[in-house]
């Protein structure tokens, strides 16, 4: 039983497929000037090509629904959906900063996943690992490293605090010359062969797809986190009118 | 001969459309989920809005359009989408998955340029039109004149240097307080105005080209109106919209004519939004008889985004081998793909 799993919500494009629990083949294209579009049909006629396998041969399809690029994720979800419908396979959506807990869901302390949205923002939450079970302690969001980084003060000196995700580079390189507010048990984890993770979604789909937990192909949606800029901007608008009257 | 079942997907502004059309003729469903009146509040298309929209909007389209059609996904012969022009994000979605869906059932791909898809709206009710002709594709994106002397074989003549057609309706609607879509409006209002009250400038009629350039019309009837405000005169809006609706009106029909009599064409096909103007139907039929010209144009209901007129030009297409790889990409501007 093969589950597909898609990830595209960074620029790079990743697709593994995945047998219980073992990655079969985890390929990665990080080539700009095309969109995710075009090569991801082509990129996965070479995996299943490579693997001597079918689409008849995919049980189902795990995707990662966001948070991420806006663009990147519809492509992968409008993808995933049309093979899922098509073939008529069960669809699963995985959230991206969940994909990426999953690596790291060994250490214990606080994890604390997160990717590089626009603006400076970031998108992340926070787990706690405590005898290897993984509890939220805050809903996910997006904002500024440095509001981020206020928050995780509140745990220094305590357990270890994990930083990892996609985008990272930007937020090293502030702390590293930021001499200010240093947090000694906070650690980056850098794993460049780990920069995106359809296998890690594909792996989390497959123990939702042993468990019939599929979702509905209508239904299942981007996972967006931040609002289009018309919508804040309206918002603004809005809440500026309301307090004129 | 075997039934060929095109299922035909457009998510290339603000509608999304799914249809499934038999041999390029029989329309079996054409769903349009129209998002007009969420962008209506904020007073045009919003680009991150849309795309949304059609990712929430696709599955359901496309459900509702084969249970229509009363075909599965199986029985279709080939998926016909356009990749442009058109918004990126938007047309992104209905690429992507049309893309997945002919790759998951081994289907061939047929990419429709959206303004091929208004000329093809034509081949849905009229019986046979015979190559050549000259097309005039209208809406509020695209004013074009077309040469088309075979099938699937585009040579762009005339262009707009600015504003689309139904850009102007839209804008002039827009200032007159009215709402969006400016078309139908200021159409059902000209009726009963004088349409030779106020001239208005016919742009770039007498230029050698069947080029058009709309924005100069656009800004005489706006300072029009302010210039009567300043002078606090009342402007009767009956004959403001019909004077206005005449020049544009006169200046389609002169440049379409005149591509036509150049290329020594006797056909001329109509498509896209303002294709649906009754007065522009009228008038273009009647004068390009003076020259042994036929005029035709598709339902009102399918000169507008849709797609059924996909579909049916991606049946074209697919009869003469024309498909398309994976690989294909999304595109923004005008021309680029009309003859890929």
């Amino acid at each position: 039983m093969k589950i597909l799993g898609i990830d595209t919500t960074t620029k790079i494009l990743n697709l593994a497929i995945v047998e219980n629990s073992e990655i079969i083949i985890d390929y990665k294209i990080n080539k700009s000037g095309q969109t995710h579009s075009a090569i991801i049909l082509p990129a996965l006629k070479n995996i299943l090509n490579s693997l001597e396998i079918t689409l008849n041969d995919i049980s189902g399809i795990a995707v990662a629904i966001g948070p991420g690029s806006f663009t990147g994720i519809r492509i992968g979800l409008s993808t995933a959906k049309g093979l899922a419908f098509a073939l008529s396979l069960p669809i699963i959506g995985i959230n991206s900063l969940d994909a990426y807990t999953f690596t790291w869901q060994n250490l214990s302390g606080i994890l604390c996943p997160l990717i590089v949205a626009r603006k400076g923002e970031y998108y992340y939450t926070l787990y706690h690992n405590k005898d290897n079970r993984l509890v939220m302690m805050r809903d996910y969001q997006c904002k500024e490293w440095f509001e981020i980084k206020q928050e995780l003060f509140k745990y220094k000196e305590k357990e270890n605090i994990y930083v990892f995700g996609y985008g990272m580079k930007e937020i090293i390189e502030e702390d590293r010359m930021g001499n200010d507010k240093k947090i000694a048990n906070l650690h980056f984890l850098k794993n460049n062969h780990n920069i995106t993770n359809a296998a890690n979604v594909a792996i989390l789909g497959e123990v939702k797809f042993l468990k019939k937990q599929y979702d509905d192909i209508y239904k299942l949606m981007p996972f967006y986190i931040s609002k289009s800029a018309a919508e804040v901007n309206r918002e603004k608008e809005d809440g500026l009118c309301s307090k004129k009257r | 001969m075997k039934d060929v079942i095109i299922f035909g997907i457009e998510t290339s502004c603000d509608e999304t459309s799914v249809a499934v059309v038999k041999n390029g003729k029989y329309i079996l469903s054409n769903i349009i989920s129209s998002q007009m009146e969420i962008h209506k509040s904020y007073g045009g298309v919003v680009p991150e809005i849309a795309s949304r929209k059609h990712m929430e909007l696709i599955m359901i389209t496309t459900k509702e359009a084969l249970d229509k059609a009363m075909v599965t996904i199986n029985e279709i012969d080939g998926i016909a989408v356009v990749p442009g022009p058109g918004l990126k994000g938007s047309l992104l979605v209905g690429l992507s998955f049309a893309k997945a869906v002919a790759f998951a059932l081994d289907k061939p791909l047929i990419a429709v340029n959206h303004i091929e898809g208004h000329i093809y709206a034509n081949f849905l009710t009229n019986q046979k039109i015979d190559t050549p002709f000259i097309s005039l594709v209208v809406s509020g994106g695209h004013t074009s004149i077309i040469l088309v002397e075979e099938i699937g074989q585009y040579k762009v003549v005339g262009n707009t240097r600015d504003d689309a057609a139904g850009e102007i309706y839209d804008k002039i609607a827009k200032y007159l307080g009215f709402s969006y879509p400016g078309g139908p409006v200021i159409e059902h209002i000209a009726k009963t105005g004088n349409s030779d009250a106020i001239i208005f400038p016919r742009p770039l009629i007498n230029s050698n080209d069947f080029d058009f350039s709309f924005s100069g019309l656009k800004t005489a009837v706006i300072y029009f109106l302010m210039n009567k405000k300043d002078k606090k005169e009342e402007v009767n809006v009956n004959d403001l919209c019909a004077s206005f609706q005449k020049a544009i009106i006169e200046t389609i029909k002169y440049k379409t004519i005149n591509a036509a009599k150049k290329y020594h064409i006797s056909r001329i096909l109509l498509g896209g939004g303002v294709a649906a103007n009754e007065q522009l139907r009228q008038e273009l039929t009647e004068e390009a008889k003076k020259e042994n010209i036929n005029v035709y144009y598709p339902p009102k209901d399918l000169c507008t985004d849709n797609a059924a007129m996909i579909a049916c030009a991606g049946y074209y297409k697919l009869k003469r081998g024309i498909t398309h790889s994976f690989n294909l990409e999304v595109f923004t501007e005008e021309e680029k793909g009309l003859n890929k």
